[in-house]
């Protein structure tokens, strides 16, 4: 029997016989008791060795760990029962009253009792807080191989040599030993009495049920964890399901398999399942339902002694002759495939599910693959393919099925899939749009198919080849255990290879361009010829990894969620508490699925890896960025800098005055150095200061520090050096005042300071020297005066030959004053970066002061100028439908057979009556009636460039067979439309863009007082308004709000140009200027805007002497209110009028009357005097110039008759 | 067997043909290949030296042979392509009625013929045609350039029949599908969108594909990249650069240095034409209007 393809070893250990096993509740740890008497206790994550346990004489065959407390129990053959702790790593105490070999021991859930089964044929229950035996319960009459306590209920199961396996009820002996509520004489008489029936020969506990039915001794007894139900093995090589209710127990069926004795058997925590061992070397699987063998597991050697469930987790333990392994049932990698925004996945009830990252929402159930392969075996992978919205899903039963389906439209829920292609296949993916591929290890034989499941070409792998991944479009990987080769599938050859062993998941970058080979323990990253980038290696197993938009790795180990930068720096992002399988990363999120295939979202700090990622590219931006917004800091980064060679960068993080100190002087910064320094004020820094800043040739930090070191010797020295003469005197006076002879002579010698020198010489009584020193710089009276002194004549004094006297070289540029030339400092790029942009903003501050706040205002305000257009534009009549459609007359060419039919432009020309669409077809003539109907277009010239851009981007060029010019096809706006009745055209600059960047335009246009460039803007919004298409009524009324905010601006800019052509020299020319300027005022522009004529409107008056109007301007300023600056100047202007409201120059301009300005002569219309609009734009005139073209659209005639400009058709969209 | 089939020898210089990687087909090593199938490959590398303007040479290397019905037929596409249009239709007519079985007569002199507007007879003589995907192809296009979807439609659904994998048929459902629209845009751009991102396969051709198929779907931003990154890798492809206007027009971008690029790669494109038409046009609708008063 091989083994199954379904059952996966996590650990195994090497030891001797195993005959006790415990897993650890929370912690991944197996304590395993041995038959030499030892106990070991293992991490099977990590396969190491934690503790060993030997107090025992013998073999231990009873082990368990307290489900909450620090603690283990063992019993062995030494008769002893031992309670531990594993963190003193101390045996507490040994219950000591078994007669013979103890069997099993384990802990109650909940009671502070353990349960022991010995060969002294009874079952003992202790209590281990007060380390008695509180009852002994009787009645085998063989050895008791096992004894277990049920989960939640009072009863206690036990397995006995003597073939039978009985079942207990402790009801009684809780009562007793729970808290007492009154105490009545038999419980006294049963306290003093613990161990003994009571006067009736009642024990606490009582046999419930004998079952009988092996026909040997039994070895194993389990209580399934919900359900009443129990399962034995024994030495009939039976595993013997029972069922019992609250007054009887029955056999319900028999297991038969095991050739020999079975030794242990368990109900799956959470599956209908039955696991056994046996020493016919098995373990064996079985279905609880049908009790018919699911799977079993051979070893070659060793016999199985005891197995054992982790009570969460799908994890198993069994012992053996060598030892113990640890292995689960089946893989808890769910089956996943993300496609853009979504993920698609395998429940754990086969449900195809899929997920919306962006929404964060799990679809319903879109299929139910129960059919797929056996019931017990989850599917392994899922491609999704999605042109066709088809899943590939391959599940291992069966050496390998794949199953082709397609996803429904729709999620109703977990229906079974209909049309399903299936196959023989361990690996299935899909290559392209309608071809998959598909290996069978068996055959070593790739098969590329199509969407029908038939094979269209067949590919010969390399040998030992295990898997095979999507390789890019058109590309297949195949894995060998040691190696990943990229294969062309068309041209059915090798495109590279890379030697990378035990690759098992291969995840591609989202752009396509790296991918990343998974390993137990490696991660090797390879772009996407296969050229390896990086690799790097993780002690702990590797389970997953995606990869984040910028191009990082993340992966999930065990425990951790790691990143991987392409360069192959690698870091922990955070800590795991499940295993989980990352599927994508997006910001601060890591989506992925957990062993249960439910999505989960991880928070993560991407900060640390971003930051890498900036400093490798260099992107300095970015990383100041980073460094303002987050707080980055820790010893790692800073090494990580440091070792990268970043110190300057890493200054930036820290805070420590000494490590600033070392990354200072390490990157030369000795500004910062030297603040440092102070700081620290300790000999060494400065010591190790001065000897960077000589380096540097910063003369001044040395002085600086060899001060502060009270270096006298080095600081004379240095002062000689630089000719610092002053500095020097000083030193030898303060060498003086130390009373320091010798530093006092060598400040003389630097000196050349011959008197000080004899002086010295005198005082420390060295007369040779000084006569010496006198004699021979030629002091002849000093000299003598020495002799004098010491009663000497000169005769009496022979000298040696006197040569010159040493000079001292003076100084020839005094470098004292200024530092020498300094050693550039490494400002890196960062530190660039750093500078830069603090100057920069500053004097962006500077410059933009006036700007800034006129933003701001505008962005207070829009709402009510807004409101103002509103009033403004409601009295512009559009003119409801009029049908123009049956104006427009077509030749309908279209012939049923042959010859050629309509293009999709003359379509469109047919489907609308925009002129926009006209112009699209290209039916330039029919556009332009349309517009002479609707708005009384007459001058088109200035329309031509709109109309050729509307033209321009109506089509596109595909080329198809050489020789012949391109397919030609229409863009249509209408992209879902195949009607062709219904299909139109797409016109570029909607109304969109002409609102977001048209518009702002314009007013960036006026605030910088460009406003020739502002009225082409403004005219332009016209045109491209003029020939356009919205989508909806409610954009119909902004496009008027549009038009008619255009129009102000054309004709208050118009206005203010008019002005600045008139030369103010001639009193009628300034009348005339003045009136302009108070006409700049009326149109509704922008309060911002607004204001800003105001202001010039106000101080052109005001410095004509017009004080009553440049009242009224500052009065209205005010009352606008706005930016301080503005308001302040108002604010005085109109102190002063105020003192002599009067014009010296009457002008045409009342500021109380209502009226508006006529835009071709620029003078006022007041309210009831005739006058006539253009249809377009809704411009006003005075009625003389009715017919002629509006100076405000350049394009329509003034008082045509028009029906309204259309922009939308109810229902065309 | 077929040729061209998914085992056959010629596949792979068919589809670098039609996936427009012409200098990987007059590369092609054509010495492996078996003794009938040197002709076709010959033919192939020919119409490849064309699609790249070396009409002349060709003009050159076949002169000699024009007994061979299939090389006179490439010398009328190229003495087409070199200009000299009436000596091709001169000769693809008479090749029409002299070869009109011949397979290479067929599709080359269709494409000579179609390309002098004589669609009839293109038409005609490529009906003839016994289970050649490229006939298939070329009555695909002409009638989608006689704005006949409907007949386009019919005859690659027939043609998916038989050979439904083929990639010229793919490409032939794509090109109606852009005209159909709706749905059909997005299998297009898929189609497009393997061709270009597979290493083998990409080409300018396959990129202006998936970039058209974008901007059907409205899908500018996409289009963009994939058109801008074309550009700078083929600057000359007269098709990248008048995609890319229509896709700056679109994005709301100057055309003006794009058009000049186009004038200078490609004088004759389509989209200049209309554009000078057009304007033309322009200018003397306008000149129907005037205001009733000038000022």
């Amino acid at each position: 029997m091989q083994s199954s393809p379904n059952m996966l070893t996590k650990f195994e250990s090497k030891s001797s016989r195993a005959k006790g096993i415990a897993f650890h509740p929370k912690r991944p740890w197996i304590l395993v008791s041995l038959h030499s008497s030892t106990i070991q206790l293992w991490d099977y994550r990590m396969g190491t060795l934690i503790d060993r346990f030997e107090e025992h004489d013998g073999p231990v065959r009873g082990i368990d760990f307290h489900p909450t407390q620090p603690l283990f129990v063992s019993g062995g053959d030494d008769y002893k029962i031992k309670v531990w702790n594993y963190q003193t790593r101390r045996c507490l105490f040994t219950l000591n009253g078994h007669l013979d070999y103890v069997r099993t021991v384990f802990f109650h859930p909940e009671l502070p009792w353990i349960l022991s089964a010995s060969d002294d044929q009874t079952i003992r229950i202790w209590n281990w807080q007060n380390r008695s035996l509180i009852c002994t319960m009787t009645g085998h009459n063989h050895y008791v191989m096992c004894a277990q306590f049920h989960p939640t209920e009072d009863l206690i199961a036990s397995a006995s040599l003597d073939q039978s396996v009985r079942i207990w009820d402790i009801s009684g002996l809780r009562k007793k030993h729970s808290a007492p509520t009154s105490i009545s004489f038999e419980d006294q008489m049963a306290r003093a009495n613990p161990n003994q029936a009571d006067m009736f020969g009642n024990t606490d506990a009582i046999v419930k049920f004998v079952l009988e039915g092996h026909d040997r001794g039994v070895n194993w007894v389990s209580f399934h964890p919900t359900l009443p139900l129990i399962v034995s093995a024994g030495d009939d090589r039976l595993v013997k399901l029972w069922r019992m209710s609250d007054t009887k127990a029955w056999e319900v069926d028999t297991c038969r398999g095991h050739f020999q004795n079975a030794s242990a058997c368990l109900f799956h925590p959470h599956q209908d399942l039955i696991l056994s061992v046996g020493e016919d070397k098995t373990i064996r699987v079985w279905d609880l339902n049908k009790r018919t063998s699911v799977q079993s597991f051979k070893r070659d050697l060793d016999r199985f002694w005891v197995i054992a469930a982790h009570p969460k987790m799908n994890l198993f333990a069994a012992g053996h002759d060598t030892g113990v392994m640890v292995f689960k049932l089946e893989r808890e990698r769910p089956a996943s495939a993300v496609y853009q925004n979504q993920l698609f996945y395998i429940t754990k009830e086969k449900h195809v599910k899929s997920y919306d990252f962006v929404k964060g929402v799990e679809s319903p159930p879109m299929l139910s693959l129960r059919k797929l392969g056996s019931p017990w075996v989850p599917p392994r992978t899922v491609s999704y393919n999605p042109a066709e919205r088809a899943i590939l899903v391959t599940s291992p039963t069966d050496s390998g099925t794949y199953e082709l389906i397609h996803l429904p439209r729709d999620a109703t829920g977990a229906v079974e899939p209909t049309d399903v292609k299936r196959g023989q296949a361990t690996s299935a993916v899909f290559v392209a749009r309608n071809r998959f591929a598909v290996f069978n290890p068996a055959s070593q034989q790739v098969d590329i198919k199509d969407l029908s499941n038939s094979t269209t070409k067949t590919i010969k792998p390399p040998a030992g080849t295990t898997d095979i991944y999507f390789g890019g479009t058109g590309c297949l990987l195949f894995i060998t255990p040691t190696t990943v080769a990229l294969f062309d599938i068309q041209q059915k050859k090798q495109l590279a290879e890379v030697t990378v062993s035990g690759v098992k998941y291969v995840v591609w970058s989202n752009d396509g361009l790296y991918c990343a080979l998974l390993s137990k323990h490696n991660v090797t990253i390879v772009t996407k010829t296969l050229e390896q980038v990086s690799t790097l290696h993780e002690t702990i197993r590797i389970k997953s990894a995606t990869w984040d938009d910028a191009g990082v790795l993340i992966y999930s180990t065990l425990n951790h969620v790691k990143y991987s930068l392409l360069n192959g720096d690698n870091g922990i992002i955070r800590t795991l508490d499940q295993t989980v399988y990352l599927v994508r990363v997006k910001g601060r999120n890591v989506y992925c699925l957990d062993r249960n295939a439910q999505p989960q979202i991880l928070q993560i700090d991407p900060t640390e890896y971003r930051f890498k990622l900036a400093l490798v590219k260099r992107n300095y931006d970015e990383m100041l960025q980073i460094i303002k917004t987050s707080s980055l800091v820790g010893q790692s980064i800073i090494s990580y800098l440091q070792k990268k060679g970043y110190p300057e960068i890493a200054l930036q993080f820290v805070q420590d005055p000494q490590t600033r100190f070392d990354l200072a002087l390490e990157c030369g910064n000795l500004d910062v150095a030297i603040d440092m320094a102070r700081e620290l004020d300790r000999p060494n820094f400065w010591s190790r200061l001065g000897a960077e800043a000589l380096a540097h040739g910063n003369h001044q930090t040395v002085e600086m520090t060899y001060q502060k070191q009270r270096n006298f010797d080095k600081l004379s020295f240095l002062y000689l050096a630089t000719g610092d003469k002053e500095k020097l005197s000083r030193m030898a006076k303060i060498a003086e005042h130390r009373g320091d002879f010798t530093s006092r002579f060598q400040n003389g010698i630097y000196r050349g300071d011959v008197e000080d020198r004899i002086q010295m010489f005198k005082e420390v009584d060295q007369y040779p020297l000084a006569y010496l020193t006198a004699k021979s710089n030629g002091m002849t009276e000093e000299a003598e005066s020495i002799l004098e002194a010491c009663g000497l004549t000169e005769d009496q004094i022979s000298l040696p030959t006197i040569e010159e006297p040493l000079k001292v070289p003076h100084p020839i540029v005094p470098t004292f004053k200024s530092n020498w030339p300094i050693k550039a400092a490494g400002h890196s790029s960062f530190e660039k970066a750093l500078l830069g942009e603090v100057g920069a903003s500053d004097e962006e501050a500077a410059a933009d002061g006036f700007e800034i706040e006129d933003d701001e205002q505008e962005a207070v305000l829009a709402k009510d100028t807004l409101d103002d257009d509103e009033e403004d534009a409601s009295g512009w009549d559009m003119g409801d439908d009029v049908n123009v459609e049956e104006d427009v007359e077509f030749v309908n060419v279209e012939s049923p057979e042959a010859g050629a039919g309509s293009s999709e432009a003359d379509l469109w020309a047919r489907n609308s009556p925009l002129a926009a669409d006209h112009v699209a077809a290209g039916s330039f003539d029919t556009a332009m009636q349309l517009l002479n109907r609707q708005v009384g277009a007459v001058q088109f010239a200035p329309l031509k460039s709109r109309f050729l851009e509307v033209f321009k981007a109506s089509k596109t060029y595909l080329p198809a067979t050489v020789g012949l010019p391109p397919l030609v096809n229409y863009v249509r706006r209408t992209t879902e439309e195949t009607d062709s009745r219904k299909v139109l055209p797409i016109i570029p600059r909607d109304l969109e863009t002409v609102a977001n960047a048209d518009l702002q335009e314009g007013y960036a246009a006026m605030r910088a007082n460009k406003l020739e460039e502002g009225v082409e803007i403004f005219k332009g919004i016209l045109h491209t308004l003029l020939v356009n298409t919205v989508s909806s009524e409610a954009e119909v009324d902004q496009a008027k709000k549009i038009i008619s905010t255009a129009r102000e601006y054309i004709l208050a800019m118009s206005i203010e140009l008019e002005r600045r052509t008139l030369s103010t020299d001639d009193p009628e020319n300034l009348k005339r200027s003045l009136e302009l300027s108070a006409y700049f005022t009326i149109p509704k522009l922008e309060v911002a805007h607004r204001q800003l004529a105001l202001m010039a409107a106000m101080k052109f008056a005001f410095a004509n002497k017009n004080y009553n109007s440049a009242l009224g301007f500052a009065n209205r300023m005010l009352a606008n209110g706005g930016s301080a600056k503005l308001l302040d100047q108002a604010k005085k202007i109109k102190a002063q009028c105020e003192r002599n409201p009067s014009d010296q120059i009457d002008i045409e301009f009342d500021q109380f009357a209502e009226f508006d300005i006529c835009a071709a002569s620029y003078t006022p219309i007041f309210s009831g005097s005739p006058c006539v609009t253009d249809p377009f734009t809704g411009a006003k005139y005075h009625e003389q110039y009715k017919g002629s073209v509006c100076r405000i659209s350049k394009v329509t005639e003034i008082g045509a008759p028009a029906s309204g400009l259309r922009l939308f058709v109810p229902g065309q969209y | 067997m077929d040729p061209f089939s998914a085992e056959g020898e010629l596949l792979n210089i068919h589809n670098a043909f039609h996936s427009g990687q012409y200098q990987f087909v007059i590369d092609f090593d054509t010495a492996a290949l078996s003794p009938e199938n040197q002709l076709p490959a010959r033919v192939f590398k020919l119409r490849a030296q064309i699609a790249q303007g070396q009409a002349n040479e060709v003009l050159a290397a076949v002169s000699s042979e024009e007994d061979t019905p299939d090389l006179a037929a490439i010398k009328a596409l190229a003495q087409q392509a070199a200009g000299k249009t009436d000596a091709a239709l001169r000769l693809a007519q008479d090749l029409a009625e002299n070869y009109p079985d011949n397979f290479t007569v067929q599709f080359v002199c269709g494409t000579v013929l179609q390309a002098q507007d004589h669609s009839e007879e293109a038409l005609a003589l490529l009906s003839k045609h016994q289970g050649s995907l490229e006939a298939v192809a070329l009555i695909v296009q002409i009638h989608l350039q006689q704005n006949r979807t409907d007949l386009a439609l019919k005859e690659v659904q027939a043609a998916k029949r038989w050979a439904q994998d083929s990639l010229l048929v793919n490409l032939a459902e794509s090109w109606v599908g852009l005209r159909v629209g709706g749905e059909k845009y997005q299998s297009a751009f898929y189609v497009y969108e393997e061709l270009a991102s597979a290493p083998s396969t990409t080409a300018p051709l396959s990129i202006v594909g998936q970039a058209v198929a974008e901007l059907h779907l409205g899908r500018v931003p996409e289009a963009e990249a994939a058109l801008t990154a074309a550009l700078e890798k083929y600057p000359e492809d007269a098709e990248l650069i008048a995609n890319s206007i229509v896709l700056n027009v679109l994005a709301g971008k100057q055309t003006a240095d794009l058009e000049s690029r186009l004038q200078h790669a490609q004088p004759s494109h389509a989209l200049l034409a209309d554009i000078q038409e057009k304007s033309e046009f322009f200018d003397t609708a306008a000149a129907k209007y005037s205001p009733k008063v000038s000022s």
